[in-house]
């Protein structure tokens, strides 16, 4: 039934990160894992898949000699995000 | 959050509730209004006393009294950097915005300076106080900022017809309507959205 949806965010936790980060200019990795009550494992594999299709840039440095890893959406991701709105909308009979 | 396949229903039901955290997540600015707006305020006030009462010759000393809140506002700001985890769109445009204005002020400063047209310093920098309050109201939604702006601008043309010595008081007022009372108004409503 949800074939025409995009497999890579029709997944919870991808799409739950893809949504936070539309409405912010970046967020760090324990912000993700905070909002999202993932496990650090599981949210490290699905933002590298993110990462993977283009949807996010991750960033690692260091701040006061801890590492951080901080996310963006891509202009891409911003594509797709929106495409997978419409998608949704289209079943939902919304359109 | 498991993988397995999800409805659409769920999908949107999921998008809200993550866009609402990050909503949530907005931090307060109305302490840098309370700040600046109780030190111009103070600073305002204080040189009208200053130069019409005492008639105290440097009585533009009290604009020293900036020099606090650069330091509390550099502290402030170093402190929330190093707990931040988010940088949302409306937090870095006030950033940006104010200090924009802060280096307006400073440039206004020297221009006025120079030219010696200190006697009509105060209209100005009214209507650069309204500009920063119309500006945040407008990014952060908060309509008391943007109606303090409007007040502001109306003070800084009423204030071009009166003489220096009472320019000082109404830079004072459009101070009070523009930050204080919007701050206190700001701080009410932040206070009440958290509980």
């Amino acid at each position: 039934m949800f074939k025409d949806l995009n497999p890579i965010l029709h997944s919870q936790l991808r799409l739950a990160v893809i949504s936070l980060l539309i409405s912010v200019k970046e967020a760090e990795f324990t912000f993700l894992k905070e909002k999202t009550n993932a496990t650090a494992g599981n949210l490290s594999v699905q933002i590298q898949k993110l990462k993977e299709a283009g949807y996010i840039d991750v960033i690692k440095q260091f701040k006061d000699n801890y590492p951080q890893t901080i996310c963006k959406i891509t202009p891409q991701g911003v594509n797709a995000f929106s495409e997978y709105v419409k998608s949704l909308q289209t079943y939902l009979g919304q359109k | 959050m498991t993988e397995e396949n999800f409805s659409p229903q769920e999908s949107l039901r999921l998008i809200q509730s993550m866009i609402t955290k990050t909503k949530q997540d907005i931090s307060d600015n109305s302490v840098h209004f309370l700040v600046w707006g109780w030190i111009t305020f103070i600073a305002c006030t204080g040189q009208f006393v200053l130069k019409n009462i005492f008639n105290y010759e440097k009585h533009y000393v009290v604009w020293s009294l900036t020099v606090v809140g650069i330091i509390f506002s550099n502290w402030y700001n170093f402190k929330e950097e190093k707990t931040r985890k988010v940088k949302t769109y409306v937090g870095e445009s006030i950033k940006h915005l104010w200090l924009g204005m802060a280096i307006a002020y400073f440039v206004l400063s020297i221009i006025f300076t120079k030219t010696g047209w200190n006697t009509q310093v105060f209209p100005f920098f009214i209507l650069l106080y309204g500009l920063g309050s119309f500006i945040s109201g407008s990014i952060i939604q908060f309509r008391p900022l943007i109606v303090g702006g409007i007040i502001a601008f109306i003070v800084a043309i009423v204030s071009v017809f009166a003489p220096y010595d009472y320019q000082i008081l109404f830079a004072a007022g459009a101070i009070l309507f523009s930050y204080i009372i919007p701050a206190y108004l700001l701080r009410y409503k932040n206070k009440h959205s958290k509980e």
